[in-house]
């Protein structure tokens, strides 16, 4: 991944497409492709796996994630 | 926060989560929101902050308590059923 100055916005494209993990501040793990973002950080994936406490808990076919959920308490 | 008027720019050729959104529309979701609740009914309607109209709708809300002799988890599922139900997703913290 290039470490070159890019804009956030730049950045945001160039990793839709990617496996990802999205940690919320509930402590609960999301891991799937990215599939698409936006300024508010709405999140949407496919192929989705949920972790509670690192356990696989559920399987999600897509699956949208509110952007307020990642701030850190 | 983004900006309104970018955010109209680039989605001609992107589009947002919240267009994947509406590829859900009149289709049974899923929703789990905050204090262990979730929902699944069908959705009717929605906004850009996440205010749902939905129908046909089943919440659920998981509790756990604590047995004080043996320290069990005990999990206890309360459903309901409404003929229809307005979710607001708006969070409350300062």
């Amino acid at each position: 991944m290039s470490l070159r100055k890019q804009t956030p916005s730049d950045f945001l494209k160039q990793i839709i497409g990617r496996p990802v993990v999205v940690k919320l501040n509930s402590g609960v793990d999301y891991r799937g492709v990215l599939a698409c973002l936006d300024g508010y950080m709405n999140i949407a994936l496919e192929q989705t796996e949920e972790y509670v406490n690192g356990q696989l808990k559920n399987k999600y076919g897509d699956a949208f994630i509110r952007g307020n959920n990642g701030r850190p308490r | 926060m983004a900006d309104d008027v970018d955010q109209q720019q680039t989605t001609n050729t992107v589009e947002e989560p919240l267009d994947l959104i509406r590829l859900s529309l009149d289709e049974r979701i899923y929703v789990k929101m905050r204090n262990d609740r979730e929902l699944r009914g069908r959705l009717h309607a929605y906004d850009q902050h996440l205010n749902m109209i939905l129908g046909d709708v089943e919440e659920t809300v998981t509790t756990i308590e604590i047995d004080e002799e043996t320290y069990e988890e005990i999990y206890k599922r309360e459903e309901q059923c409404c003929s229809l139900q307005v979710c607001s997703e708006l969070t409350a913290d300062p």
